[in-house]
């Protein structure tokens, strides 16, 4: 229970070990490899004798092979998307491979990679060229459509000594004048209009040279501009059926590189897997670079659960006899890695501290003294028993068929929560809006808020306090005694103090028990200042910290309006539905209504439960008694998204 | 059916509660959206962080209709036959309505920018998406006070 106790470890061995220890422990998944050369200073004596290590070369080879099969990866994902939804990635199952079979089938792995990565090249190169010759294509197809109904061959449109011949555009209303004006300088000048769109006109122009400057002046004046058909031969008719031609060829060329490329989706497995492998392979090769080497030997410095400790060194010690492995407990004060350890029923809870930060190591692991008030407030908020009914099932569901840790984790966090709300509903609120079973057992929250409101203020004062409680017991287990009682006692008195002179018949108590704990306060909280004065004024001062108990206390109230915000929302879908029911066309609406709303309704309500409840641990409850600034245990193993590797004999051992 | 001054007032508490706090939502959730959007283009995996973070800011919509509805339950109007308000009670729930459509409308949009700003970090470290969930979720708090208002105040309201 709470956090791991975790010992320092030294392995020292020879180089030439170097790659199977480091496989071994890759394969334990139990240590955290420190970084060396970031030493808190304490192994100083040796640091000069050893340097960093790195395997660059090897490092850079993996990555680029890595590289090659993720561009790759990428490449058939872009053409053949893999995921259908987004709970897929939820639902998908890791392949389980034995070390000793992955070895077997790296070979076919890479063979395979090989073999795809020159396809895929050779595709993206031919998909390329077919690309930009398509685009060409369609660009002259464009230029020539206009002129579809010229039946005159393009290689009659070229000049000769005498007779200059050109083809071009010139806007349509501009065509008259032109004419007109050609008229006048050369009677001998043909024009002929091969079509007129979009307000441009196509025309063919044949001149005498002897009058080229003033038949192109009036050209200009006209906005005429050349068209080159230089390179082409035939009629437009002709050259627009050949385009047509080699654009279908184009067209089917892709196609069958795109259906190479779905010939190649086939080993998108096997590539997911060598990526994987790969991953890790460099993984164990960058884990170097945090080691001291000498010449002939390296040093490796870690942490390990202390549970875990003996198993590690066996381990090690089967891989060879020239290893130095010591472990050592963790000095006062040396600040080791963070690795929560719950009993099962806890443990999902974890999901929840994990998400705020790592507790401080010597400090508590809050899982087990929230996980109670994070389920009965859960309820409070959502508050409605229908509502919970469908939690329960969907997260049910969930977990029968997700395989992630933290998300089965959240399914049972949320079980629990449904199982809650189904009991704050039955007490004060409704089953889907509707008082289906009378009306609730305890009172109605929407009728009575106030007593919602007292019952929610309540539970939060109960919190409070649970939370002092917890931060007492870690006191006293630390052998902290009198810090138990001036932190702890003293403030509860004063609390209870307070408490009880709001009612008169316990107001002279309650003034008694302020006074002491107040004058408890003042004269221990200032404990730690020099000096008596600077000890009574900071122990004066730490009396406005009742102000914060107040405002944390108020927060609370954020249990009512959550609560009946479920409730009524709910009740406005019914209301709406009903409107609806009047008639036959009516009905699939009201359905469609009812199922959507109060689907939409509850994935709504319960993220703003999960969130607020979260909350209320975090800053009104945390605040009682949590010490962060830790770090979480990470420990030097496989990070694989599509292998699971197992031990020999199939099974995983924990 | 003629309605009185009363009721008047109370329609249009009813509106506004709805209205304003609608508007905060929707100004916040598209700018949310907007930004999420262009995380999505890099990096399409985090979707469902992204999609949690642009709902955040949208209660405040829902805190608004809820109020409005109580409302127009209140006074009888969605049953068809509305009380005869006092010009005071219609004050009342006229001023019943205002913590919701004005905190909502406030606490939406500056919601909003939290949450802006919690989408860059997913899109930094995704992994840190819990925490900019909770941090987006503590302006929610003053959403949640001014509902819990609104309703106390129309429900200590005697039709």
């Amino acid at each position: 229970m709470g956090i791991a106790r975790m010992n320092k470890v030294y392995i020292l061995g020879h180089q030439s070990d170097k790659d199977r220890i480091l496989s071994v422990l890759q394969q334990a998944g139990l240590l955290e490899i420190n970084d060396l050369s970031q030493e808190d200073g304490e192994n100083q004596e040796w640091a000069a004798l050893v340097e960093k290590d790195r395997e660059t070369e090897a490092v850079q080879k993996l990555d680029s092979l890595l590289s090659e099969v993720n561009f790759n990866l990428d490449f058939l994902n872009s053409y053949h998307p893999q995921k259908k939804g987004l709970l897929d990635d939820l639902f998908m199952e890791k392949k389980a491979l034995s070390v000793a079979e992955v070895k077997e089938y790296v070979p076919k792995w890479a063979e395979i990679s090989r073999n795809v990565n020159t396809a895929l090249k050779r595709i993206d190169e031919e998909l390329l060229v077919l690309r930009n010759e398509r685009t060409r294509l369609q660009n002259q197809k464009q230029q020539l459509l206009p002129w579809e109904q010229l039946s005159v061959p393009l290689e009659l449109l070229r000049s000769t000594k005498t007779v200059l011949v050109e083809a071009g555009t010139v806007p349509a209303g501009a065509v008259e004048e032109m004419k007109n004006e050609l008229s006048e300088i050369d009677v001998s000048c043909h024009l002929e209009v091969a079509n007129t769109e979009r307000g441009e006109a196509y025309i063919v122009i044949a001149y005498h040279h002897g009058e080229a400057e003033s038949v192109q002046n009036a050209l200009r004046k006209a906005g005429f501009a050349r068209q080159d058909f230089s390179r082409l031969t035939g009629t437009p008719k002709d050259n627009l059926l050949r385009l047509d031609k080699e654009l279908a060829r184009a067209g089917k060329k892709q196609e069958e590189l795109l259906a190479e490329i779905e010939e190649l989706v086939q080993y998108r497995k096997d590539l997911q897997f060598y990526s994987d492998y790969l991953a890790t392979e460099k993984d164990r090769k960058e884990v170097v670079e945090n080691l001291g080497r000498t010449a002939y030997t390296f040093i490796l410095e870690g942490w390990v659960r202390q549970a875990d400790a003996e198993k590690l060194k066996n381990k090690l010690a089967a891989v060879s006899d020239s290893i130095e492995i010591v472990i050592r407990e963790p000095l006062p004060g040396e600040n080791y890695p963070v690795q929560l350890e719950n009993k099962s029923f806890f443990a999902p809870f974890e999901f929840v501290t994990k998400l705020y930060g790592a507790p401080h190591p010597e400090g508590i692991d809050p899982t087990a003294a929230l996980t109670p008030f994070f389920i009965v407030l859960f309820g409070l908020c959502l508050t409605d028993a229908g509502y919970g009914v469908l939690l329960m099932v969907l997260s049910a569901l969930g977990l029968a068929k997700v395989k992630g840790e933290s998300m089965r984790n959240l399914f049972k966090i949320l079980f629990f929560g449904g199982l809650a709300t189904v009991v704050a509903g039955w007490l004060v609120g409704g089953w889907f809006g509707y008082q289906i079973l009378g009306a609730p057992l305890a009172f109605d929250a929407l009728m009575d808020p106030i007593r919602f409101l007292i019952v929610s203020l309540a539970l939060g004062l109960i919190h409070i306090f649970w939370g002092l409680a917890v931060k007492f017991i870690h006191l006293v287990r630390a052998g902290k005694y009198f810090d138990a009682f001036a932190d702890v006692v003293l403030w509860c008195v004063f609390i209870i103090g307070l408490l009880l002179l709001l009612l008169p018949a316990a107001a002279t108590i309650g003034k008694y028990l302020a006074i002491i704990g107040a004058a408890g306060l003042v004269l221990t909280q200032g404990r730690a200042q020099p000096g008596i004065v600077r000890k009574i004024f900071s122990g004066i001062a730490s009396l406005y910290d009742i102000s914060g108990y107040l405002s944390d206390l108020l927060s609370y109230s954020r249990l009512l309006a959550l609560g009946l915000a479920t409730g009524v929302v709910a009740l406005t879908i019914n209301t709406m539905a009903e409107l609806l029911s009047g008639s036959p066309i009516g009905y699939p609406f009201m359905v469609l209504l009812l199922i959507g709303g109060h689907l939409l309704n509850l994935a709504i309500n319960a993220l703003g439960s999960f969130i607020h409840t979260s909350r209320l641990q975090y800053i009104e409850f945390y605040n009682r008694f949590y010490e962060g600034g830790g770090k979480f245990f990470q420990p030097f193993g496989y990070k694989t998204r599509h292998l699971e590797v197992v031990p020999e004999n199939g099974k995983n051992e924990q | 059916m003629e309605f009185g001054l009363g009721l008047v007032l109370a329609i249009i508490g009813a509106a506004l509660a709805v209205l304003l706090a609608g508007i905060g939502s929707a100004v916040a959730v598209s700018a949310v959206g907007q930004s999420a959007l262009g995380v999505l283009s890099e990096d399409p995996d985090k979707f469902g962080s992204l999609l949690i973070l642009q709902a955040l800011p949208g209660t405040q919509g829902i805190y608004g209709l809820l109020v409005g509805f109580l409302i127009l339950l209140r006074t009888g109007l969605l049953g068809g036959s509305p009380a005869d308000l006092t010009l005071a009670q219609g004050w009342g729930f006229f001023f019943a309505a205002l913590p919701i459509a004005l905190g909502g409308l406030v606490s939406a949009l500056y919601q909003g920018k939290v949450a802006i700003s919690g989408v860059y970090l997913v899109a930094k470290r995704a992994e840190e998406s819990g925490k900019a969930i909770i941090l987006t979720a503590m302006v929610e708090t003053y959403a949640i006070l001014a509902l819990l208002m609104s309703v106390l105040i129309l429900l200590s309201i005697n039709v």
